[in-house]
């Protein structure tokens, strides 16, 4: 092992994750650090020595347990007809989304309670002809409007 | 002489997209190519054969059920290996129980591998896999992936979800806990 200020890039030198320029100063650093030198070969040695271990291969048996397990989840089929569904039921979603939200604004819009509705409602005062034709004037004013005549 | 359509291979994301329009013989494909090597992988996680079917079982399993999230931007073969990663993390905790009684045996083979070892091939082989056990998990995940998948530091970072920078950084301290450990191998 080396202490010389390099160890803890000579891991990823080694693996050839070092960027140039560092890759070329490393590589002349390796060259005339024998403690350098020395962990070079030992990380290397590690790696045969854990490549050793030797990689367990998949037996054809193995893989083809693994294909009729495999077999039994959902059908690939109904996997496209879901991503379709979904795409069909999110359309659906955002149009009724639009079409609530243009009610309801229509709605807050017809919510405006004509004037004459209001007095209409209001206790009626004893003496009132006037005020009934007030409210005769704002009954035809209001009806007017909303047919488009003025 | 090989015809045009013989030589058509498609690409994993290519396969991806026949999955998604409903083509089962894409799924196999697919399974074919990839099940070798993280079965590989599982078994060096897992340590047991058995096990890293039933992973690599429940990765596929788990991939097919998260094709509408794979979106490409990584390699399948990223995608694969970081499903896979998780699902032996689940199958680790699982088998807890079991694995506490595997730790405390890798703990037994870790001394022998302190002093003069026996140098045949087997007895190697069993200190090595004994020595990678008794790093913590994130260790043990960076080092195999690296050494047996052969993984770049970026293709790591993305399937562990980690910093590029961390991988180095656990990589290094890694090899130097087995460097430690099996210095009766190393000479050093």
């Amino acid at each position: 092992m080396t202490d010389c200020g390099h160890a803890d890039r000579l891991s990823a030198y080694y693996d050839g994750e070092v960027p140039e320029p560092e890759r070329a100063a490393l590589e002349e650093h390796v060259r005339g650090c024998p403690l350098c030198a020395a962990e070079m070969a030992c990380l290397q040695r590690l790696s045969r020595l854990i490549g050793s271990t030797g990689r367990m291969e998949m037996s054809s048996q193995a893989l083809e347990r693994l294909h009729q397990s495999l077999d039994l989840q959902p059908k690939i089929v109904l996997l496209h007809l879901a991503e379709v569904f979904a795409a069909v039921a999110a359309s659906i979603l955002i149009v009724s989304g639009v079409w609530l939200w243009r009610i309801s604004t229509a709605h807050e819009a017809a919510g405006q309670i004509p004037v004459w509705e209001s007095v209409a409602v209001a206790p009626q005062d004893p003496s009132g002809a006037a005020a009934q034709d007030q409210l005769a004037r704002w009954i035809i004013q209001d009806l007017s409007r909303k047919n488009g005549h003025d | 002489m090989a015809t045009a359509s013989d030589r058509w291979r498609p690409t994993d994301v290519e396969l991806v997209h026949q999955i998604r329009k409903g083509d089962p013989s894409a799924f196999h494909e697919l399974v074919d190519r990839h099940a070798p090597s993280l079965f590989a992988l599982a078994v060096s996680l897992s340590g047991h054969a058995a096990d890293a079917e039933d992973i690599v079982q429940e990765t596929f399993a788990g991939a097919f059920r998260g094709l509408g999230a794979f979106q490409g931007r990584a390699t399948v073969k990223t995608w694969l290996t970081r499903i896979l990663i998780r699902q032996a993390a689940r199958h680790h905790r699982a088998a807890g129980k079991r694995k506490t009684t595997l730790a405390s045996l890798t703990e037994e083979s870790h001394s022998d591998a302190r002093g003069p070892s026996p140098q045949s091939a087997a007895d190697a082989r069993m200190d090595v896999t004994a020595a990678i056990k008794t790093l913590g998990p994130e260790h043990q995940e960076v080092v195999l992936l690296r050494e047996i998948q052969g993984l770049s530091y970026e293709e790591m970072a993305e399937i562990l979800e980690i910093p590029r920078g961390t991988v180095e950084s656990r990589l290094f301290r890694a090899r130097r806990e087995l460097q430690e450990r099996l210095k009766g191998y190393l000479g050093s």
